[in-house]
């Protein structure tokens, strides 16, 4: 009851921001302008609400969706609340891959190259991790599977700014690993939306298995949860879902890891009940960092990935500081 | 008696380690079993293998059926599995730790039935933790959460419930409490395995008790045949002093032997 509330105030909130995110950029329109915009679709409103903010407002929503139900399912998995995407690789691998065909495709960073680059690297590298883990693969070698996974690609994109043709090239890199929303169109959207619902759909499913593994994978398996399968399910889902919304946008940290904690003070510690809220807190996050970027001063727009850190760190350190205790609790 | 659970020839094997080898036991429904044995006997391990939770060599049979051939679901309401240590990574609420007991018999769409309300309300109520229901899980004892532990186990209301140290870290009452408790499901119809390292509860409260040393079950019978002077010094290096409680001859651990048999 409690919780469906909480969830009904956020989903009003990502609604306002949404309308928000239509109204802000370089030509502001007023709240009745952006809704008849995009409603009727014409006029130089229209074009600008429908084919240029809309896009960048739904990938905001869905690309913070995405993280914030990543962040939440893998803390319900690990039963560790400093789990985050990050852990397994994907986002690293996506970037690495992108980079590359920025770098060596001569593909325009705006391109479709790049994405599909980027949902290919994630899911190879989550491939790899599978096939190094094994079928009954400990959390330990998993994790660490992942670390090095993740050091990997890290040192790919590194390698890749290294050996760049030009300096403007390791610029634009550089640039779009800071992570943005700038100039993504409709094909864009078209593109990565389906590995993310296909990825929400993987994680959803596994909101009971979340539930029963508080008490361990041993106790959660007697109860008739498939561990293995679990574990498997949750690193495709974040694959395919980080995957593609790292290769739309770029890197854009720390939604995975704040979404959870801002909703688990007001829906309690249930993973399965987390699920949801942290969903739609990741994506009223993104949408509100994406605003920002655009209200603030225009000669140089801050890159979306920067704002969330931003905002994000100073956040969750908050949270930490004021539930240490609990934190504390939930480690032992 | 019907035997619900068996097993025969039973080994489990981890890397080139054979931790358990030729365990053979049967479990009745309506049975109160202990099983005791050192530290590293491989109690732990055999439980598991008899939860489905390890794969193990041999045959185990829960109902006349291969323990393997087993949905993960139907297995989970049919046995009931407390693992040692009480692990409770988040802080829910009591009441909704137990509910987790209710999981096997929940499909993916029913909310909370009466019957689950009810089950979890009498595991609260026996292991004496309905006091605390609404508490977060991480703010009990090490006792307390124990007992929960156990009420969770109970709550499936499975017929074959296997529990690993059900007594650890509890208070000499609630040792008292849980034992009683697990006697009554027991003459209720269930069929208990408890793992202990109290020979004196396993002598007082078990209907028989099993010994394992070294991976194999060495002894099987009477908590009188079991747990003899003889074979408690050359299991556990101990030399037991029989006391009489309520008119009944239990061991207790009178002084360590120097030299393990």
């Amino acid at each position: 009851m409690r919780s469906s509330r909480i969830n009904l105030i956020l989903a009003a909130l990502i609604v306002v921001l949404a309308v928000l995110s239509l109204m802000v950029g370089p030509a502001g329109l007023s709240p009745r302008a952006a809704v008849a915009g995009l409603i009727s679709g014409e006029g130089p409103a229209g074009v600008i609400v429908r084919d240029i903010r809309l896009p960048r407002t739904l990938l905001a929503g869905l690309i913070g969706a995405t993280l914030g139900l990543s962040g939440a399912a893998l803390q319900g998995l690990l039963r560790n609340p400093l789990a985050e995407p990050a852990l397994f690789g994907a986002p690293q691998a996506a970037a690495a891959a992108a980079a590359l065909v920025i770098a060596f495709g001569f593909a325009p960073v705006t391109s479709f190259a790049v994405p599909i680059a980027g949902i290919l690297g994630a899911t190879i590298s989550i491939a790899g991790l599978v096939a190094i883990a094994g079928r009954r693969a400990s959390l330990t070698v998993t994790l660490l599977a992942g670390l090095a996974l993740a050091s990997f690609a890290g040192a790919v994109t590194a390698l890749i700014l290294n050996l760049a043709p030009n300096p403007f090239i390791a610029l634009e890199i550089a640039f779009w690993l800071l992570g943005s929303l700038e100039d993504r169109s409709a094909d864009h959207l078209i593109i990565a939306a389906p590995f993310m619902i296909a990825s929400w759909i993987l994680l959803a499913a596994n909101a009971r298995a979340f539930r029963a593994l508080t008490l361990g994978e041993d106790a959660a398996a007697s109860l008739g949860v498939d561990v293995a399968r679990t574990r498997m399910l949750v690193v495709i889902g974040v694959a395919l879902g980080v995957g593609a919304a790292v290769a739309v946008a770029g890197a854009v940290g720390f939604v995975g890891l704040v979404a959870p904690h801002l909703v688990r003070r007001a829906v309690g510690s249930d993973p399965a009940r987390v699920l949801l809220p942290a969903t739609l807190a990741g994506a009223g996050l993104v949408l509100a960092a994406d605003v920002a970027i655009r209200l603030g001063p225009s000669v140089v727009e801050i890159k979306l990935g920067v704002v969330t850190a931003l905002i994000g760190v100073p956040v969750f350190l908050a949270i930490i500081f004021r539930e240490r205790r609990l934190l504390e609790g939930a480690s032992s | 008696m019907s035997e619900v659970l068996t097993a025969s020839g039973v080994a489990v094997r981890f890397g080139g380690a054979t931790i358990v080898q030729g365990a053979s036991l049967s479990l009745r429904a309506g049975e109160l079993v202990a099983l005791v044995g050192p530290n590293g006997a491989g109690k732990t391990t055999l439980m598991r293998a008899l939860a489905g939770l390890v794969p193990a060599e041999g045959a185990i049979t829960l109902g006349g059926k291969p323990l393997a051939t087993l949905k993960p679901r139907d297995r989970a309401r049919h046995i009931a599995y407390l693992p040692q240590g009480h692990i409770f990574h988040w802080p829910m609420p009591i009441a909704d730790i137990v509910m987790l007991g209710r999981a096997p018999h929940a499909d993916s769409f029913s909310a909370t039935t009466p019957e689950d309300r009810a089950a979890v309300e009498r595991a609260l109520t026996t292991t004496e933790t309905l006091t605390f229901a609404g508490r977060a899980v991480t703010t009990l004892s090490g006792g307390e959460k124990a007992r929960v532990a156990l009420a969770r186990a109970l709550a499936t209301q499975a017929p074959v419930l296997l529990a690993d140290e059900p007594t650890a870290a509890l208070d000499p009452r609630h040792q008292l409490v849980v034992m009683e408790l697990l006697r009554n499901a027991a003459r209720g119809g269930n069929a208990i395995l408890a793992i202990l390292h109290d020979l004196t509860l396993a002598a007082r409260f078990a209907d028989r008790v099993l010994i394992m040393d070294r991976g194999r079950i060495v002894a099987d019978g009477s908590p009188d045949e079991s747990l003899g002077a003889d074979r408690l010094a050359a299991v556990f290096g101990i030399e037991a002093v029989t006391v009489l409680v309520g008119g009944k001859p239990v061991p207790i651990a009178g002084r360590a032997l120097q030299d393990l048999p």
